[in-house]
């Protein structure tokens, strides 16, 4: 047990006293969070130049109206306020009436289009003669079109939709002898506040309900998953390279002379599973300050953090006891890599479900799945993550079955290790790697 | 009491025997050598002492210091392996301290100092393994593998790419070793060092044991049928004389073998012939020499090799 311990701290100190090491906790949550980042940084860094809109009004009377909202709009809604001072963060849309010269609509639409060409202008709009009437029973009919040059810009689209709609819908009431005033006031909707449970304190008092918060009940889940993937990514990925470099290098030979092989990888596994836990628990502290400094300091998951580290221990022992089978049996990078490429899909595949899990974490898909052991470190932390969280059987299901697999995982990789570490050559077939595990 | 026992062990890789019914018993507090042409099983052999290798299942066994090898490795063996291996980023100081640790070694500050004092090379300690030269790493894997006084010490190829003064500090240190009481195995390629150093000597061929014993007695079964004789103003080939089986040329020196039962005096007389003669003496057959008529293509175009063991029988 001493000598596991031996090698188990040797490992740790290898890793974590190194300049990489140092790197790469610096770098990898720069990494992760970098986009999110950029963005924030950049998310006033907008082209302030005017937007010019051609407006063809074929019913003649929306145009002022149009005109009206855009400035209301350019004077009052594309602004913020910066140290007293008004910033402009949007640009301003000059609306231009174009009056039909020609009656070939092609024509219209052609010497249109070239203005858009020519960046005269950025789009056009067409309001239909008959938009107003309400005669045509057909939704598809288009009776408003918006052309343009620039597909993903769509800005303007959402934008003008809302006041030639309006003014629209106010002259049908007009016409229908109805009070405009009363009917928009009458068909007013109600935005629906998104609340979780109240719940009692402990002096009997019911709490008020607490706005949900939709990004960060999805922000929260997620990055507890991609730290759960990362800090697994850390503790058992080097493995493979430190064992095949340790069996190329003959160091194994060495130690294998006083350590027995059993206990040579447990330590290498028990280092790196310390490595693994240091790395997570700075940023599990690093998160909660960061966290409670931003103000949402009751966002942090605090009642996960010891699942959290339990499931990132053992489904260290897990990967990181295969990695290192694959590292023993292995003779070269390039056959590692090859029989990696599967182990590192089974890593990532809670990646492509996690959307589906946080959306309904106690749907049977969702409980089935993060019950498999693979995955469940991923995705049980997702499903503990999003409130009110999950029964407390289910984690402890996962645990047991997280351990039994970790164990056999473990087994499995010892026998492959005892032959492999001392093989050189040609890596041994999945028939024979098999094989090696039968007869031990 | 002897520290290894093994008893007609084999051990086979995809079907090759690299080990063949081999026995062998190293006696407490020798220097055996082993020496055999690459391939021919020395290491696997140091390895199953080691029990880094497990012999084939049904073979014979290996008891080492009383042990049987199915049992955890040993505390108290130090191996150095052919191929060196040392953990490059490692400082000198922590690199010994772990593999004294991995031993079992518990107070090994003084063992540390004493050795890299010994080996010149304290000056080194807080330097990392990268930057050593390749005689200076193979000192610290000597004293990694040495420190934690082992009473068996096996070293597989110690003195190779040595040049000559760090060979005779590892020489003495190793014969330190065997005064304060450890038993010495190694494997070399180095006959010379073989005949001087080892109190046994232990030759092994295709698997098979085809030498074991001391050198006097090795010598002694292949009699007094070798002449070393300097002929300083001949340069031709002495082969085309009578009674010659072979020449060696070693330039200065010309080693004849001649064919069992003929009279030294004749090939004197006939050397006569040949040039004025410097040196000439009759001596037993050197372990360069024994080696070659066993392993060299010559013996293998004639032979495969016998077992030592079949020898004897017969």
């Amino acid at each position: 047990m001493h000598k596991t311990f031996v090698i188990a701290m040797r490992e740790y100190q290898a890793a974590v006293r190194t300049k990489t090491f140092i790197i790469t906790l610096v770098l990898m949550p720069v990494m992760m969070g970098g986009g999110v980042g950029v963005q924030f940084l950049l998310h006033d860094k907008v082209d302030t130049k005017d937007k010019h809109i051609a407006i063809v009004d074929l019913t003649g009377q929306l145009y002022e109206s149009i005109n009206g909202a855009a400035q209301e709009r350019n004077e009052h809604e594309i602004f913020r306020e910066e140290d007293d001072t008004q910033k402009q963060i949007l640009p301003r849309y000059m609306i231009e009436q174009v009056k039909p010269t020609t009656t070939e609509r092609d024509e219209l639409l052609f010497s249109l289009s070239e203005r858009v060409r020519n960046e005269e202008i950025l789009g056009f709009v067409i309001i239909e003669p008959d938009s107003i009437e309400n005669s045509d029973p057909n939704p598809m009919r288009q009776a408003l079109s918006y052309y343009s040059n620039s597909p993903t810009y769509d800005d303007v689209l959402k934008w003008i939709d809302d006041p030639i709609n309006e003014q629209i819908q106010i002259r049908r009431m007009i016409k229908a002898n109805l009070d405009a005033d009363i009917v928009m006031r009458a068909t007013q909707k109600h935005r629906m506040a998104n609340l979780g449970l109240v719940e009692k304190d402990e002096d009997g008092h019911i709490t008020k309900a607490q706005q949900t918060n939709e990004v960060a009940n999805i922000l929260v889940p997620l990055g507890m998953m991609m730290l759960m993937f990362m800090t697994i990514m850390i503790g058992a990925q080097p493995l493979v390279h430190s064992v095949l470099e340790e069996k190329m290098q003959r160091i194994s030979e060495v130690l294998l002379g006083s350590v027995p092989p059993f206990q040579l990888m447990m330590g290498k596994l028990l280092g790196m599973v310390g490595v693994s836990m240091t790395i997570g628990t700075i940023y599990l502290i690093g998160s909660a300050v960061a966290i409670h400094y931003a103000g949402y300091g009751e966002m942090f998951p605090a009642h996960i953090v010891w699942w959290f580290l339990v499931f990132q221990g053992l489904a260290v022992l897990m990967f990181g006891s295969l990695f290192i089978a694959v590292g023993a049996a292995v003779s070269d990078l390039k056959e590692a890599n090859n029989v990696m490429t599967p182990m590192t899909l089974v890593m990532v595949a809670p990646m492509f479900v996690w959307m589906n899990v946080v959306r309904e974490p106690s749907s049977m898909f969702s409980t089935v799945l993060s019950l498999i052991p693979p995955v469940t470190p991923m995705l049980m932390t997702i499903r503990q993550a999003v409130p009110p969280g999950v029964p407390v059987w289910q984690p402890l299901v996962g645990v047991v079955l997280m351990l039994i697999t970790t164990v056999g995982c473990v087994f499995i990789a010892g026998r492959i290790f005892r032959i492999g570490i001392l093989t050189q050559g040609k890596a041994p077939s999945f028939r024979e790697a098999m094989s090696w595990v039968a007869r031990g | 009491m002897n520290v290894v026992e093994i008893d007609h062990i084999t051990k086979t890789f995809s079907g090759h025997r690299a080990v063949d019914g081999l026995s062998l018993t190293v006696p407490e507090g020798s220097i055996y050598g082993f020496i055999g042409p690459n391939g021919s099983g020395k290491s696997t052999t140091l390895r199953m002492i080691m029990r880094i290798y497990y012999p084939d299942t049904g073979s014979g066994k290996i008891l080492v210091l009383g042990q049987h090898v199915h049992g955890a490795a040993n505390d108290r063996i130090g191996y150095l392996p052919e191929e060196r291996g040392l953990y490059k980023k490692m400082k000198v100081r922590d690199a010994l301290r772990f593999y004294a640790e991995i031993q079992g070694m518990r107070d090994y500050k003084s063992a540390i100092r004493h050795w890299l004092e010994r080996m010149e090379l304290s000056d080194w300690a807080d330097k990392k393994i990268e930057t050593l030269s390749k005689g200076m790493a193979q000192k610290i894997q000597f004293i990694s593998a040495v420190i934690a006084k082992p009473s068996l010490v096996i070293l597989d190829e110690p003195f190779s790419g040595l040049d000559p003064v760090n060979m005779d500090v590892l020489r003495e240190a190793v014969l330190e070793l065997r005064r304060e009481g450890s038993t010495i195995i190694f494997s070399t390629h180095d006959m010379g060092v073989a005949e001087k150093m080892c109190d046994y000597i232990f030759m092994i061929f295709k698997g098979k044991k085809v030498l074991d014993g001391t050198l006097d007695t090795l010598k002694d079964e292949y009699g007094q049928d070798t002449i070393r004789v300097i002929l300083p103003d001949h340069n031709g080939n002495l082969s085309d004389m009578e009674h010659v089986e072979k020449v060696t040329d070693f330039g200065r020196t010309q080693e004849l073998r001649i064919v069992p039962g003929t009279d030294s005096q004749q090939i004197l007389a006939a050397l006569m012939q040949r040039g004025r003669i410097t040196h000439f003496e009759l001596t037993r057959p050197s372990l360069h020499d024994i080696f070659v008529r066993i392993a060299g293509p010559e013996a293998q175009q004639v032979q495969p090799p016998v077992a030592l063991e079949e020898v004897h029988h017969a």
